[in-house]
């Protein structure tokens, strides 16, 4: 055994102060989002009025002053000159200074009302949601944990609670129980009763997926005791979901307590015992004293706005803590403001990656690539810049990358991840999700297509409208993802979708035709037609990404682009689909960039190589060379990450350090940190990708400019110089 | 069992760690609802496993070959249907009791996921500390004495941090520093390196060989990559669909594979080095496991089957000295003994072209 003790002396830099600055933002990000913001100052206005509004009303909820300010009207037919006395009934006083909300009909200050009725609806409405908060975690949590019997005898008692609907359970509880009326505890407690299964459903099926993660199983095999694996390791990640349901349940309860005392049922103030005021309680008054037909709107409508605006507060923080569980959310989308100042194209739909508005003013650049128009181009990607987000925030994803793509060539995109090899190609043909927004760049297709009626002439993809695109894309480029359960629909089957493919491409087939073609295009891919019609479900993940592919190719495309179409399958798996991948693209003749991690794979696999670094391509080569021969430092180390199948075992290193982070990327070259050959000018200039001296390749190092002494690692032989250029097609998959 | 019992080693000691002939199968509802039927994943059939001090095994095969199963059933997370987990010679406790924990530690396959998102790094090392009474009064120095095992440093700067602050191979060291931290015996590593970067992988698989080195651990180093079993591990045992198929020591195993599903393997894994395209030796994928394949789950695969192989299991055939091999191509080299070396070649062998 020869591995030597090397990694303890490799260590990585310490995160340095870019993480620390992350977490801190996003601790902060919360409080930050307008819309949490509105909803803390709109939840801050209630708990003010709450807490001081009996006090800071001008006057008491009770007190009426009918002599003084209840205009009496004379009922029609009593009075003078009737056979009757007078009568006379009281009218609420619309607002004044006196009075800012008015009076009722019983000359009490409706403002006053409003401020006192705070405290006691605010109160149930917290009571219940903490009652019906502790009840669901103990259950939920319980059954998620425990599981078994436990669990299914818990999960009965919910599902009886959640089936018995609310709102009549609560009449019932809330008309029984005596002192219902008065005691808004025990109205809180009802309803915390009547309102907590739904959360403890939820939480229980968190919990349970909890459990089985990882961290839970560390604990365990740590030896932890059960309990404080619960309250220590479990609980802390229940909190935003906790948070979120305390303020699903207030909303309910306050919509339930209101609703039992409109029914005259949470006590009255005016009833024995007295009840407390309350928004419900004032409804019921105003509604029962025909505030709504005798148009005393400032009666009735301030208790209605008071429940609906607090409903939009709660509603607001429950938005802010739904972003803050899923950080997908808080990136969704550019705020159109934002996107305004950046000069982005308003169509930014879904499935068209925005295009900063600068991209198509700017001259188009020159091709910086010498290669660029030899040996039939089908895809050139010139100047590329693609960041996510706008602004100051913005991370600059992939930066200034020239690719050319050559037909019938198979190119392979290799990198670390986060390297920006997916966010390069997905652009490229703007499928990249906002908040992807291309900055500058230009990708030209020179369509030629192999069969169908597709566009002829060279596209600008980035210039390119929504209609172009569609004809473009699938029928002339086609995408294969690493995830082909995502891209496959799940709801119809497999033929199901290859006929709806075929149909809108291939108008003139007949329907059994389309059956056939789909039969056939399996059967290239090395399936049975049969699967024609299994659910995607039903397929293990090799025979998924064998479908996508039959897909891809169903339209005969001249372009497929495969982003690590087998990294998740196992490698006899990965074997097959790659030889029948080249078998196909000797067939059918479609240019392929290949997108992996696993540089090992691609030298097999691959005419020519690119490889990226922190958003920039680094180095580019014929597959050979680049193996055999590479030049750049980065290249040479991820050479030599893969330890060989055969040989003597020897020590390997690896490359020290970990990737950058790309809102904090090193100075000058990205890769100096971990660069062996570090030199003093390597951290203050940045070098650009240059082709080196006469052969057809490049590569973006000072090791390879100027005078600077190359190191032998990097001066190997170059094989491609030995060989004719490029070998057709045949001779290169027999060499395979 | 018919005749799976292990070659003698070569290696006099004792194992630390052992499992002997590990079956297990779970059971899944298939369909839904009160009338679902249940039915029997075999997920493990009859494994013996052995570790070492000092020594660190590999355990290849493809995703579902059973691999999480076994290091999940030594590390006493789950029990065997039959078959036992030996510690030291004596059966494992029932129940999980701290002092198996003290001596049996894991490291999991996504750093992403197994340290707990909520919690900083200090947390998560010190309550194994607390747990075991380790370095009672001074678990702050030991915590960083850890870090510093894993070459984190400086120390004291990472035990502040959350784990989404750490690159995916920090969370790793994190997450192996914590299984030091009882001072186990033996490490059982799942896929410790396949969610990491390529770049940063080899420093983990080094810390590991580290490990082995200089403080003595037996490790089992689950992986689907066969190259880097060969890079770490003294000895490999590769599986497939839930059976052992192949055990030897590594470089024996991938220079002379005697087993037709692990020459598959071989052919499939990528290897810039190949001078010419790979032949795949078998096609198709592995079975479902609800109803594997009579006798050897290999044969609807295999190129070389026979009529023996589907009517009977193939027992461990000795190839050569320490290497074995559960396939019935080796049974007459069995008979015949290690005199001739032991390594049966069917016609095609692939492992003749990797010499
Ligand atoms: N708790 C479980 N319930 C049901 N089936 C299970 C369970 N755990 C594992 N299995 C099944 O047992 C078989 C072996 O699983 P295991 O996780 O050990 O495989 P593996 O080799 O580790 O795979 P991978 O490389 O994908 O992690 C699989 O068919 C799996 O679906
Ligand atoms: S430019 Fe300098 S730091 Fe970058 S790869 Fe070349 S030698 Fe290394
Ligand atoms: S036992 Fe038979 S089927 Fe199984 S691997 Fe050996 S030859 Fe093939
Ligand atoms: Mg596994």
């Amino acid at each position: 055994m020869t591995i030597a003790p090397t990694s303890l002396t490799e260590v990585a830099p310490a995160g340095g102060p870019g993480s620390v600055a992350f977490h801190r933002t996003r601790i902060l990000r919360l409080p930050r989002s307008p819309k949490v913001i509105a909803g803390l100052v709109i939840m801050g206005l209630f708990g003010v009025v709450a807490v001081i509004g009996r006090w800071a009303a001008p006057y008491s909820p009770n007190a009426t002053d009918e002599k003084n300010w209840v205009q009496h009207v004379l009922v029609a037919g009593t009075g003078p000159g009737t056979p009757f006395p007078a009568n006379y009934y009281p009218l609420p006083l619309p607002p004044s200074a006196a009075h800012w909300l008015g009076t009722t009909v019983f000359a009490q200050d409706a403002l006053s009302q409003v401020l006192a009725s705070t405290q006691a609806t605010l109160f149930v409405g917290l009571l219940a949601a903490a009652i019906a908060t502790v009840l669901s975690v103990l259950f939920g949590v319980t059954a998620g944990y425990v599981g078994g019997g436990t669990d299914e005898g818990l999960s009965l008692v919910a599902n009886v609670f959640l089936a018995i609907p609310g709102l009549p359970l609560l009449i019932v509880l809330a008309d029984y129980v005596p002192s219902a009326g008065s005691s808004i505890l025990l109205v809180g407690a009802i309803i915390a009763v009547t309102t907590w299964a739904y959360s403890a459903r939820t939480l229980r099926a968190q919990t349970l997926s909890l459990r089985n993660r990882d961290f839970v199983e560390a604990a365990r095999v740590s030896g932890e005791g059960r309990l404080r694996i619960i309250m220590v390791e479990v609980l802390p990640n229940l909190v935003p979901i906790v948070a979120a349901s305390f303020l699903f349940t207030t909303l309910a309860a306050i919509g339930a307590y209101v609703a039992i005392a409109f029914l005259g049922l949470a006590g009255s103030p005016t009833s024995y015992p007295p009840g407390l005021w309350n928004w419900g309680e004032m409804l019921r008054e105003g509604f029962a004293n025909n505030a709504v037909r005798g148009g005393w709107w400032w009666w009735w409508a301030p208790p209605g706005i008071a429940v609906a605006l607090l409903g939009t507060g709660l509603a607001l923080l429950n938005f802010g803590i739904d972003e803050f569980i899923n950080p997908r959310l808080r990136s969704a989308g550019l705020s159109r403001k934002a996107a305004r100042k950046a000069g982005i194209s308003a169509s930014s739909r879904l499935g068209l990656t925005p295009v900063a508005r600068s991209v198509w003013d700017a001259p188009s650049p020159a091709s910086k690539v010498a290669h660029a128009s030899a040996a039939d181009p089908v895809l050139e990607i010139r100047g590329l810049c693609v960041d996510y987000g706008v602004g100051d925030d913005a991370v600059h994803a992939v930066m200034d990358c020239d690719l050319v793509l050559r037909r019938g060539q198979v190119l392979g995109l290799a990198g670390e991840s986060g390297s920006g090899k997916t966010t390069l190609a997905l652009s490229a043909i703007r499928l990249l999700r906002p908040p992807g927004v291309i900055t500058a760049g230009q990708v030209l297709f020179h369509s030629k297509p192999i069969s169908g009626d597709g566009p002829t002439g060279t596209i600008d993809l980035l210039a390119a409208g929504q209609r172009q695109l569609r004809e473009v894309r699938w029928s002339e480029i086609a995408v294969v993802l690493q995830s082909a359960l995502d891209s496959l629909n799940p709801v119809i089957t497999i033929g199901a979708q290859f006929d709806d493919l075929l149909r809108v491409h291939r108008p003139h087939l007949s329907h059994d035709e389309r059956w056939n073609r789909a039969g056939e295009l399996l059967e290239m891919v090395g399936m049975n037609a049969d699967r024609l019609r299994s659910y995607a479900h039903e397929l293990s993940g090799g025979m998924r990404q064998r479908a996508m592919i039959a897909m891809a190719i169903a339209l005969e495309p001249q372009v497929i682009i495969l982003d690590e179409p087998t990294t998740a399958l196992d490698v006899v798996t990965q074997r097959e689909i790659l030889e029948e991948l080249i078998g196909l693209r000797d067939r059918i003749g479609f240019a392929t960039l290949f997108i992996t991690h696993d540089l090992s794979l691609l030298v097999e696999l691959a005419d020519e190589i690119a490889v990226m670094y922190a958003g920039r391509l680094m180095e580019r080569a014929p597959a050979a060379s680049l193996f055999h021969a590479p030049r750049l430092p980065y290249t040479h180390g991820l050479l030599h990450c893969f330890p060989p199948l055969h040989g003597a075992r020897v020590a390997m290193e690896g490359i020290p350090g970990s990737p950058p982070d790309l809102r904090d990327l090193p100075s000058g070259c990205a890769f100096h940190p971990r660069c062996r050959w570090a030199m003093q000018r390597c951290s203050e200039e940045r070098p650009q990708l240059a082709q080196l001296n006469g052969s057809d390749r490049e590569v973006a190092c000072w090791l390879h400019a100027g005078d600077a002494v190359v190191p032998a690692e990097l001066a190997q032989p170059d094989p491609a110089s030995r060989r004719p250029e490029r070998m057709d097609a045949a001779t290169r998959v027999s060499e395979l | 069992m018919n005749g799976t019992a292990p070659v003698e080693s070569t290696t006099h000691t004792a194992a630390v760690l052992e499992g002997r002939e590990l079956t297990k199968s779970f059971w899944v509802k298939r369909g839904r609802g009160p009338l679902a039927r249940k039915a029997r994943v075999h997920a493990v059939e009859s494994v013996t496993v052995r570790l070492d001090a000092g020594k660190v095994t590999a355990l290849v095969g493809e995703s579902g070959a059973g691999k999480t199963t076994i290091a999940r059933m030594l590390a006493n997370i789950i029990k065997p249907d039959t078959g036992e987990v030996l510690l030291d010679g004596v059966p494992a406790p029932k129940g999980r009791p701290k002092s198996y924990a003290a001596k049996v530690q894991m490291v999991f396959q996504d750093p992403f996921a197994s340290l707990n998102p909520v919690h900083r790094v200090r947390h998560q090392l010190v309550r194994p500390l607390e747990i075991h009474h380790i370095a009672d009064g001074h678990v702050e120095q030991a915590a960083e004495e850890l870090l510093r095992r894993v070459a984190l440093e400086p120390a004291a700067h990472y035990l502040r941090k959350f784990p989404y602050e750490l690159s995916g191979g920090q969370r790793q060291r994190v997450s192996i520093a914590r299984a030091l931290a009882v001072r186990p015996r033996v490490l059982l590593a799942d896929e410790p390196v396949s969610m990491l970067d390529v770049s940063i992988r080899l420093g983990v698989l080094n810390l590991l060989a580290d490990l082995r080195d200089r403080e003595h651990l037996a490790i089992l180093y689950v992986t689907h990559d066969i190259a880097s079993a060969r890079y770490l591990a003294d000895t490999i045992i590769v599986m497939y669909a839930g059976q052992l198929v192949e055990a030897a020591p590594s470089v024996s195993l991938t220079d002379h594979a005697a087993h037709p599903y692990t020459q598959l393997l071989l052919s499939a894994a990528p290897d810039p080095d190949r001078g010419e395209a790979p032949k795949l030796a078998g096609r198709g994928g592995p079975p479902s496991l609800l109803a594997p394949p009579s006798g050897c789950r290999f044969h609807p695969r295999c190129p070389y089957a026979m009529d023996i192989c589907k009517r009977q299991v193939p027992p461990s055939f000795a190839v050569s000295s320490g290497h074995i091999a559960a396939c019935w191509l080796h049974a007459d080299s069995a008979q015949r003994g290690a005199d001739e070396n032991g390594l049966f070649r069917p016609v095609a062998d692939h492992s003749a072209k990797t010499q």
